[in-house]
């Protein structure tokens, strides 16, 4: 009804703007403040660009370099004599800390380092890592490219989330989603310019350079790795912003709010354990595809390197338009899991396309990436429908620890079925992956309606309930 | 005699689609067994000089004589009759003389309905510095003498032969009388593995061709050769004899299914064409453009073999097998075709990094043999679609049920 409507709307203007207690003669009285130039206002919106400006390349370094392996698959196999299974290592060590961190990363950000300090150890963790994993790659030690990913791993996802503690802390309100849409792009943007350009700087550095390969590879990553230290920088400046703005206006740190219970894991519902296989179902029939796709199209195809790569990386290119774009077409319409299904069948489609067919695979790969962005925006939003709020800091932690935990698993399974049973057994696999998602999908669908659910109420039918529950 | 056509009426499409079922599983090849029997220097008294193997693969209506033979290049000669009876004979004293053409026979001779051979002619070793890869552009310099297989001395095929997995192993080095690459093969030697199959199967090593019992398989071994450069890399002339009115071509055919030979999706056929058909085959030469630098059942170890277009080449000079057969016919019915097939890649590691190099080929008689999905293919693909679709009908007939049975809401929420 329209009298909730206002009242939330006033509420959503108090939040959004930054707390500033007025005693009187105090140092922090507004009044006191002295006058400043727009953009060093930190209560101005130019200022709050020039720090979301920082706050999306914080993250760039960490997305550049997670898909490096991918796009040097052929580089890494050839010069440091590797099997495939032994390559999906570098995936799998990125997931193993984060199946504990994830519900580790808003404790160590509320209440041990603090948003600032937190955001810079977890970037020297990024670039540490980074810088690692390109040593091990000059000295030709395959274990020290493996610790590498390790260290990188336990930075990077949690920067994702100190990413995301800055932007409610600065943009909280009505701008909040379009901050996270601009995120997500500029992650999507790091792992598509990494896609097309590392295969380019490696064969520059390999006309330069007269070494066997492994040396040019150790190069090639170093200069990746001048990524991370960008973000590296960003953080810094994040946190002098962060804690300039602070001293001025008096703003709180930013916390992260997620209370992680690990006791409340008993009492999540079968629609969320639903929701769960979807999640662990669908992610790891994507993202290792991707990992193994260049020589997939090289060899099946008979794709040049350079196009291989390109077409690995329109999965990322279309989903950093597509995700906004299909986030607000799903928060229009509601009926979550329609687009689930719509989603899980698509890809279904794509694998099959292209495990079993010769047709152009720039079809498969765009359906791939439409169906990748439509899920995400139709799934993670269905965690908070099903989770009371105290609990949904456990129920996401436990959503990404299970997805990692799958990543790193299927990643290295994904790897021994290539090199044992070539390509169309590998689809065939991913096939049966997404076929477990899409039957959790429809289950979950059975489950809501049977049970007279709100999953999958449209967006209308979802606000006069919210309403009715506002009013009561 | 109505009720027998019925009955044939409903048996037949039974028959056929049960017969089309078990030719999806086992690539059309069908379940045609062959009665198969080896034999070594047929007719030969004492020690020759030389191994011939002779296989006989008997048929119901037809018999198919494999003969692998070391005389000259070495050769597998392949003779399809329309008799359940014919047999090879040998004129062993004129065989080893210097004009052998007519001494190998195959009575009765108006059965003969095709034959062919096989011919492995030279070992080229080019130096890759450059490593590209392609020895049509090489400088003439880089390539080293080559190893010219007629000059070969071979082991005794009697210590490799194995009468029940109906194989043999010809593995030889180059005499002492030949050029100077003698040295080169000392602890080394090209192996020629030779396998007859009296039905439907897949060998075991990669790439794991799909045989027929009216084929037979040629695994070619490079193994321990210390090559003359760091940077060689290997090329093998093979040769065929084909007739000459029927044309003879070489497909390089696409494959969805890499499950035998993981990251190979295309197959080659040497066919030779039937009269006055573009597509029913004679007879082939079926194998992978995939040649394995190890043993071990590893993708690492693939190398592309890539294959020049065959063309006329002159007929092999001193005695050999294919003479022998052939005689005057190798100028006039026949002629001798040949290819070279070049292994490796710019990038890939040289002969040296494993001095091991195998390849394999399939011939015989029809068409060649094709592939399809495995058994745990199909079921997979049939559990992971059949699952959600069943699930999905259940789901909406019981949405369908629920949705009548729910009675109309009576009363309308007020606010």
């Amino acid at each position: 009804m329209a009298d909730g409507e206002e009242r939330r709307g006033l509420l959503d203007e108090d939040e959004s703007e930054p707390a500033i207690p007025s005693l009187p003669g105090s140092r922090h009285d507004p009044a006191s403040r002295r006058p400043m130039s727009a953009i060093t206002d930190p209560s101005t919106l130019l200022h709050r660009i020039v720090v979301l400006v920082f706050m999306c390349f914080l993250g760039f370094g960490s997305y550049f370099c997670y898909d490096n392996p991918a796009a040097l698959q052929t580089q890494i196999l050839q010069d440091m004599q590797l099997n495939t299974s032994k390559f999906m290592q570098l995936y799998a060590w990125y997931s193993w800390p984060n199946v504990i961190l994830c519900f580790l990363g808003g404790f160590l950000i509320d209440r041990v380092f603090g948003i600032r300090l937190g955001t810079v150890i977890f970037s020297l963790f990024v670039c540490g890592g980074q810088v690692i994993f390109a040593t091990g790659a000059l000295l030709n030690m395959f274990w020290l490219m493996e610790f590498g990913r390790f260290v990188f791993g336990i930075g990077g996802e949690s920067l994702a989330v100190a990413q995301n503690t800055y932007a409610v802390s600065w943009f909280k309100g009505k701008e909040l989603n379009l901050v996270f849409g601009l995120q997500l792009s500029m992650a999507r943007l790091g792992s598509t310019v990494n896609m097309n350009i590392m295969g380019w700087i490696y064969s520059r550095i390999q006309g330069l350079v007269g070494f066997p390969g492994y040396t040019t590879l150790g190069i090639t990553l170093m200069i990746g790795s001048a990524t991370c230290i960008f973000s590296l920088i960003c953080a810094l400046i994040l946190g002098f912003l962060d804690k300039r703005a602070e001293r001025i206006l008096n703003k709180e740190q930013g916390k992260t709010g997620e209370v992680i219970k690990l006791t409340d894991v008993k009492d999540f519902s079968l629609s969320l354990w639903l929701i769960f296989i979807i999640c662990v179902g669908y992610y790891v029939a994507v993202f290792p595809f991707i990992g193994l796709g260049q020589v997939f199209f090289i060899e099946k195809f008979n794709f040049s390197p350079g196009e291989a790569r390109a077409i690995n990386s329109i999965v990322y290119i279309i989903s950093a338009p597509a995700s906004p774009v299909l986030g607000f077409l799903v928060d229009r319409t509601g009926k979550n899991i329609i687009w689930m299904l719509f989603a899980v069948l698509s890809t279904l489609a794509a694998h099959m396309m292209l495990a079993f067919t010769f047709w152009n695979p720039w079809i498969a790969m765009s359906l791939l990436g439409v169906s990748y962005s439509l899920l995400a925006c139709a799934l993670w939003p269905m965690v908070a429908f099903v989770v009371p709020e105290h609990q949904l800091g456990t129920a996401y932690g436990f959503m990404q620890s299970i997805q990692n935990l799958g990543l790193a698993l299927i990643s290295i399974a994904a790897g021994s079925i290539l090199d044992s049973s070539g390509y169309l057994f590998l689809e065939v696999f991913f096939c049966a992956c997404v076929s477990l998602a899409l039957i959790a999908v429809v289950m979950l669908y059975l489950v809501d309606f049977l049970r007279g659910g709100e999953l999958n109420l449209s967006a209308s039918a979802r606000g006069k309930l919210q309403k009715i529950s506002d009013a009561e | 005699t109505m009720a027998a056509a019925r009955l044939c009426a409903v048996l037949l499409p039974l028959c056929a689609s049960v017969a089309a079922v078990r030719g999806l599983f086992r690539g059309g090849t069908g379940d045609y067994r062959r009665q198969v029997s080896m034999e070594l220097n047929p007719g030969a008294n004492g020690s020759v000089g030389l191994d011939l193997l002779h296989v006989r693969a008997v048929g119901p209506g037809d018999t198919l004589h494999w003969v692998l033979g070391s005389q000259g290049p070495p050769a597998l000669l392949l003779v399809h009759t329309d008799s359940p009876n014919s047999s090879l004979t040998v004129d062993w004293p004129r065989l080893l003389s210097r004009n052998s053409s007519g001494s190998l026979k195959v009575e009765p001779q108006s059965s003969v309905r095709y034959a062919s051979a096989l011919l492995f002619r030279r070992i080229w070793e080019y130096d890759d510095t450059n490593d590209t890869a392609d020895p049509t552009h090489a400088p003439p310099s880089s390539f080293l003498p080559p190893y010219e297989l007629d000059q070969f001395s071979w082991d005794d095929l009697n210590r490799t032969l194995n009468r029940s997995s109906l194989s043999a192993q010809l593995c030889g080095r180059p005499s002492s009388s030949s050029s100077a690459s003698a040295d080169t093969f000392q602890n080394g030697s090209l192996c020629l593995e030779f396998s007859a199959f009296d039905s439907w199967g897949r060998s075991s090593a990669w790439p794991r061709l799909l045989h027929s019992a009216n084929t037979s398989q040629l695994r070619v071994l490079i193994k321990g050769v210390a090559v003359r450069s760091n940077h060689s890399r290997l090329v093998l002339e093979l040769a065929a004899v084909v007739p000459r009115d029927q044309p003879s071509r070489v497909d390089t055919l696409h494959s969805i299914d890499d499950e035998y030979s993981p990251t190979i999706f295309q197959v080659c056929q040497w066919v030779t064409l039937s009269p006055g058909s573009s597509s029913a085959a004679l007879g082939f030469s079926q194998w992978k453009p995939v040649g394995y630098r190890s043993e071990k059942l590893l993708t690492e170890f693939a190398t592309p073999a890539r294959h020049s277009a065959p063309e006329p080449r002159p007929a092999p000079a001193r005695p050999s097998l294919a003479r022998a057969f052939f005689g005057e016919q190798l100028g006039e019915g026949y002629q001798v075709s040949g290819l070279n097939l070049t292994f490796g890649i710019a990038g890939e590691p040289f002969y040296n990094s494993t001095q091991y190099l195998s390849w394999t080929v399939l011939v015989g008689v029809g068409s060649p043999p094709w592939d399809s999905f495995s058994v745990l293919v199909l079921s997979i693909m049939a559990v992971a679609l059949g699952t959600p679709a069943l699930l999905l009908l259940l789901g909406g007939v019981c949405v369908c049920v629920k949705r009548k049975g729910r009675a109309p809401p009576q009363y309308e929420p007020i606010n």
